[in-house]
């Protein structure tokens, strides 16, 4: 929303520069976005009168233009054709400056050109490129064109927010500045004397009193259309409207000015002369002055002339009846529509307009026949209309004003400070609200342009902002038992262990397109290809709730790699959601990595080292202990998207978390990640419900250990797990570690076989373990390695 | 052997003696020295057994010369061995040099996401005054976000121009647009005294540009009790803005409105590149809005089934990535979920 402080004045004083008035308004709730003059952008254009015009001899589009500014005559070249000897034009003199152009003396196809004559677009009072703009006769030759055109004039962009429609005019603005300067408020008075001699030919029938309450008509005879004079063109640009017409830009204007929005009608083409409000017909259709032929739903509110619709009401007027150059009587409308019935139909329509954004936030009942009165005086004074004097005012339905009660005491205790009863009362009659005394409370009367006012809160709240937020003192509410829980600093440490160990953690858009998952080629029945889809997605490739986060995380390694990134780690924390029969799908957190190229690249102190399975599974691993669980049960697992020999199950305990292993070559091509790029998705949940209790401290024993290597040779197929879980139960309870240190296969083994070494600690309770001792466990595990493994003792 | 003869050897042995430890360059030859010196068959050793054969009266003073000549020889080798030492354990460190400046080998580090940091140090924040984080669906109940929520079925919010709904759930299941209706099943849950924090993500119908997304994250609180002011809402975002944009921050609280509170406004910081001069990060109004806030409206105490009369609160929500942007002068969200590497690395230091 734009406001000029020029206009603003014709309804305020105002005493105080700019920057105080921003911040005032600032602090009022009516954000002030910007502030700009915009003739502080143009310099040195002054008013010049045409002595003569003549072909330019090179060129057949220019012409040479003899000027006058006061006393002194310039030749300069033109490419526009639209005016004559005698108009007062604006001249950029040589040294000018406008927006984005220096003006210079230069030769134009060998003429030399002492200036310019300037459009409305170069000015920026138009759109207008075509044409130079022409100025009223009487601008004083040689005069600068800033205070000609009222560009001297400040500009304020406001941030109206939705509770406050009355803020949306000059009119509103300026009771605000009131308010908080403590100046008064000038009405808008209309007063003008009304032929006797002209009728009104129409009628009006309103047949839904709750969609529109009230419909007024004033009817104007004999109006000439035509351009309106610069000073309102002026003005309706600044604020943004594009000038039309001066009766049509009269309703522009007096929106803009008293916040009402009216529709004028060509008179002579509505039917009869007859104006019906009623809602629409099943199958009805109709064309609004934008050419678009719309359906209609059966709750949009016509107004019709008793057979067919010609306008949206509250929205947008019909095409057949317009007012256009050849409109010589006019049906003027002023009414109040129900907000929800246009906020409906605004939003089916998908048309929102001046008037649709004003009447679905709620508009004043009251200001109906001010804003009447008001554009029928501008359509006489600027299109010599007659007006009617016969002012037709449907008011099928009374709008009471609000009454609410304010317990002072109750506006301090919500807003922590003290503010006298007297003043609390004094805020609200400043902003025209009506309040009287009641045995220790306020009663108020709300005004009709305040829609947004109907508790007592909404009273402190105006008393508050009024009185100022910036007057609130500081203080702290008392608090309660703060803290996170167990399995949200979990969920912290867990990012931060794997930060540490070298992982970056990604964040991932949860909408993906089901096509990503179909890349990871998952059979038919598997569960993640069954997702929550979106009705209205912004594209196609986001409709979908992913089930997995690994098509992002791919993404994301593919966007990586296409920075020739030499490797990337990444994981991810958050939800997948999956469909279930409820209402809502089941939201569970997860936690997927994607692994691809160099780990660490070479170093002096050693070689490069790739991602590969085992450094990805140490990762995890120490995750894991890190959040104090024991280690992860890893099961070879195939199955798509993994290679199909080097993919495990993940488990902890009994419950399963997911997969890790790395990718099926295909998959790496449809995601465009190089080979053996790895990733795992795992399952927070069961995580989260075996978190340890705080950890108990084991006393190191003071006896020393013994320790034993032992070298076992089994089939290169036995899984390597399976020996070392031999020899932890054989060797309990003596054995209290078992830790694979290396794997070997080769001629001394023999093919097909592999030796796998590992070293073991022994202890017994309270006393050191001989050498002889961790022999006989040795002795002891042997005869189960060879009966559960077929493994041998490599000598 | 006479006296003179006797003094006259041991003389000798002393002189010669020191004589050949001081010869030695090295450990191995000043242990020659000593042998030849000190052992057996040395002059000085043959010295003194021949102090056997002297009367007994003289033997005293004689053997006095003889251990002073020993002790004086074995001061001279402990000395050299000194010495000798000295250069070995010298020779040692030149031997054992390293090149410092070399690179160390650190293991590969990371870091998490800035905007899990910037949520972290918001939690934080919020925790040190009490609260607890609470957390909700994502895939909400229409009801939870719009009609809890103070907006009627008017409401620009509840179209489908500016929110996600579900397929096939007759507008009745959708993408919360906020993490607002987190705060309402949390007050459903339990009785006051609430105060959260509720992170997570949300989801609108914008059009993606250098500051919008469809999927962001947001940061909302809530505190509900007796007695809760506005006052108490102003210091408390005092507090949290200067915690996470400087302890010196001018800090204003602007009225504005929000269906869920009453009255409502938005937190405003001082421009902390130019201090309220004007400048691009600001867009020339010396002040960056931050957050919106306000008085819980007393329809949702309601709606939760608290007594309105007894208790009130506040509320307020941020967009996580506007605050990690303004705190780290990102000038595309988009840049924070691209998961570039060269991006994320920027990340490591910081206090968090």
């Amino acid at each position: 929303m734009r406001v000029t402080l020029n206009w603003l004045r014709e309804f305020v004083d105002i005493d105080i520069d700019a920057e105080k008035l921003v911040e005032l308004l600032n602090f009022s709730g009516t954000k002030v976005e910007s502030v700009r003059t915009p003739g502080d952008d143009l310099h040195g254009v002054v008013v010049a009168e045409v002595l003569n015009i003549e072909e330019h001899p090179n060129a057949d589009s220019l012409t040479l233009v003899d000027v006058r500014t006061d006393g002194e005559e310039q030749r300069v070249v033109c490419g526009a054709r639209n005016f004559s000897v005698g108009d007062r034009v604006p001249l950029a003199r040589v040294g000018a400056r406008l927006p984005g152009m220096d003006i210079t003396e230069r030769k134009i196809r060998g003429q030399v050109s002492r200036g310019m004559l300037c459009s409305g677009a170069e000015l920026g009072v138009s759109r207008d490129h075509s044409g130079i703009l022409v100025l009223p006769p009487d601008a004083e030759l040689g005069a600068d064109v800033v205070p000609t055109l009222g560009l001297d004039d400040t500009l304020l962009e406001l941030e109206i927010t939705l509770n406050r429609p009355d803020c949306m005019s000059v009119l509103g603005v300026a009771r605000e500045v009131a308010a908080l300067t403590g100046q008064t408020l000038r009405r808008s008075e209309s007063k003008f004397d009304t032929p006797t001699d002209v009728g009104s030919p129409v009628k009006v029938a309103i047949e839904d009193s709750q969609a529109c309450p009230r419909y007024l008509v004033r009817y104007i005879e004999g109006a000439k259309i035509g351009p309106s004079p610069q000073w309102m063109a002026t003005r309706l640009l600044a604020c943004g409207v594009r000038p039309i017409s001066n009766v049509v830009d009269v309703t522009n204007y007096v929106l803009l000015e008293l916040g009402h929005p009216m529709h004028a009608f060509d008179a002579d083409k509505v039917a009869n002369q007859a104006i019906v409000v009623r809602r629409a017909r099943k199958g009805e259709r109709f064309t609004t002055l934008d050419g678009v032929e719309r359906d209609l739903h059966r709750d949009d509110l016509l107004i019709t002339d008793g057979a067919k619709p010609i306008g949206l009401a509250g929205i947008m007027g019909g095409e057949a009846t317009e007012v256009s150059e050849s409109t010589s009587n006019v049906i003027l409308e002023s009414a109040y529509f129900d907000p929800d019935t246009i906020a409906f139909t605004a939003r089916r329509q998908n048309l929102r307009t001046e008037a649709s954004a004003r009447f679905e936030r709620g508009m004043d009942v009251e200001m109906a026949p001010v804003a009447a009165a008001r554009a029928a005086q501008l359509m006489s004074e600027l299109a010599g209309g007659r007006v009617s004097a016969t002012v037709l005012d449907e008011h099928a339905k009374r709008l009471e004003r609000v009454k609410v009660r304010l317990r002072p005491s109750r506006t301090d205790k919500l807003l922590g400070i003290s503010i006298p009863p007297a003043e609390q009362a004094e805020r609200l009659r400043s902003i025209e609200m009506e309040v009287s005394d009641a045995a220790g409370a306020l009663d108020v009367l709300v005004p009709a342009f305040r829609p947004d006012v109907t508790r007592e809160v909404d009273l402190i709240e105006e008393v508050g902002r009024l009185h100022g937020f910036q007057e609130l003192p500081s203080t702290l509410p008392r608090g309660a038992a703060g803290g996170l829980e167990r399995y949200q600093r979990a969920e912290r440490k867990l990012r931060q262990v794997l930060a540490d160990l070298g992982v970056f953690e990604a964040v991932t858009a949860s909408l993906i397109s089901p096509e990503d998952v179909e890349k990871l080629g998952l059979d038919e029945s598997n569960p993640t290809r069954r997702m929550v889809e979106v009705a209205n997605p912004m594209v196609e490739d986001e409709r979908a709730m992913r089930t997995t986060l690994l098509p992002s995380l791919l993404r994301a390694v593919a966007l990586n790699r296409s920075q020739r990134s030499q490797g990337v780690g990444l994981f991810e924390i958050a939800r997948i959601y999956e469909p279930t029969n409820e209402a809502l799908p089941q939201e569970g957190l997860v936690l997927a990595g994607a692994f691809s190229g160099l780990r660490r690249e070479q170093e002096w102190t050693g070689a490069a080292r790739p991602w590969d399975f085992f450094r990805v599974k140490g990762v995890l691993e120490a995750a894991f202990e890190g959040l104090g669980l024991g280690p992860p049960g890893f099961v070879p697992a195939s199955g798509m998207p993994f290679h199909p020999t080097r993919a495990a199950t993940v488990s902890l305990g009994s419950a399963p978390l997911g997969a890790l292993g790395e990718l099926h070559p295909d998959v790496c091509e449809r995601f465009d990640v190089a080979e053996r790029t790895l990733v795992f998705e795992l399952s927070l949940a069961p995580v989260f419900e075996d978190l340890p209790e705080r950890v108990q401290l084991q006393e190191p024993s003071r006896f020393p250990a013994a320790y034993i290597d032992m070298a076992v040779v089994v089939d290169d197929a036995v899984a390597a797990s399976k020996v070392g879980d031999v020899i932890a139960r054989a060797g309990a309870p003596e054995v209290v570690s078992v830790r694979l240190f290396d794997v070997y296969r080769g001629e001394q083994v023999g093919d097909g076989m592999k030796s796998l070494a590992f070293a073991l600690e022994l202890r017994v309770e309270g006393r050191t373990m001989t050498d002889d001792e961790a022999l006989q466990v040795r002795d002891r595990i042997l005869p189960a390695l060879q009966e559960r493994t077929g493994g041998t003792i490599r000598a | 052997m006479s006296d003179a003869e006797m003094r006259q050897n041991l003389e000798r042995a002393r002189r010669e003696g020191l004589e050949a430890i001081d010869a030695a360059t090295d450990m191995a030859s000043l242990e020659d020295a000593r042998i030849k010196v000190l052992g057996r068959k040395a002059p000085l050793s043959r010295a003194r057994s021949g102090l056997r054969d002297v009367p007994e009266e003289q033997r005293r003073e004689l053997g006095r010369v003889a251990n002073d000549v020993t002790a004086e020889i074995n001061r001279a080798i402990a000395a050299k061995e000194k010495t000798f030492m000295a250069t070995e354990t010298a020779e040692r460190w030149e031997r054992e040099a390293i090149d410092v400046t070399l690179p160390g080998e650190a293991p590969p580090i990371a870091t998490v996401h800035p905007l899990t940091k910037t949520i972290w140090d918001i939690v934080d924040v919020f925790v040190g005054l009490g609260y607890r984080v609470a957390e909700g669906p994502e895939v909400e109940l229409s009801t939870y976000i719009f009609d809890a929520l103070n907006m009627p079925p008017s409401h620009p919010a509840r179209s489908s121009q500016a929110t996600f709904f579900i397929k096939s759930s007759g507008e009745e299941v959708l993408l919360r647009s906020e993490t607002s209706p987190v705060q309402i099943r949390t007050m459903e849950s339990q009785e006051p005294p609430v105060y959260v924090v509720c992170p997570g993500r949300v989801y609108r119908r914008d059009t993606q540009d250098a500051t919008h997304l469809s999927g962001f994250m947001q940061i909302e609180g809530l505190a509900v009790d007796e007695g809760v002011t506005m006052a108490d809402l102003k210091g408390s975002l005092e507090h949290f803005a200067r915690e996470i944009f400087g302890r010196s921050l001018e800090v204003r609280l602007r009225p504005h409105f929000f269906p869920f509170t009453e009255p409502s406004a938005e937190l405003d910081v001082l421009c902390f590149k130019c201090r309220g001069s004007g400048c691009r990060m600001c867009k020339q109004e010396g002040w960056i809005e931050v957050l919106g806030c306000g008085m819980v409206d007393p329809h949702l105490l309601e709606w939760v089934g608290y007594d309105p009369a007894r208790y009130s609160g506040f509320a307020f929500g941020m967009g996580v990535e506007r605050i990690c942007m303004l705190a780290h002068g990102v000038s595309d969200i988009r840049m924070l979920w691209d998961n570039d590497v060269r991006v994320l690395d920027q990340f490591k230091g910081g206090a968090t």
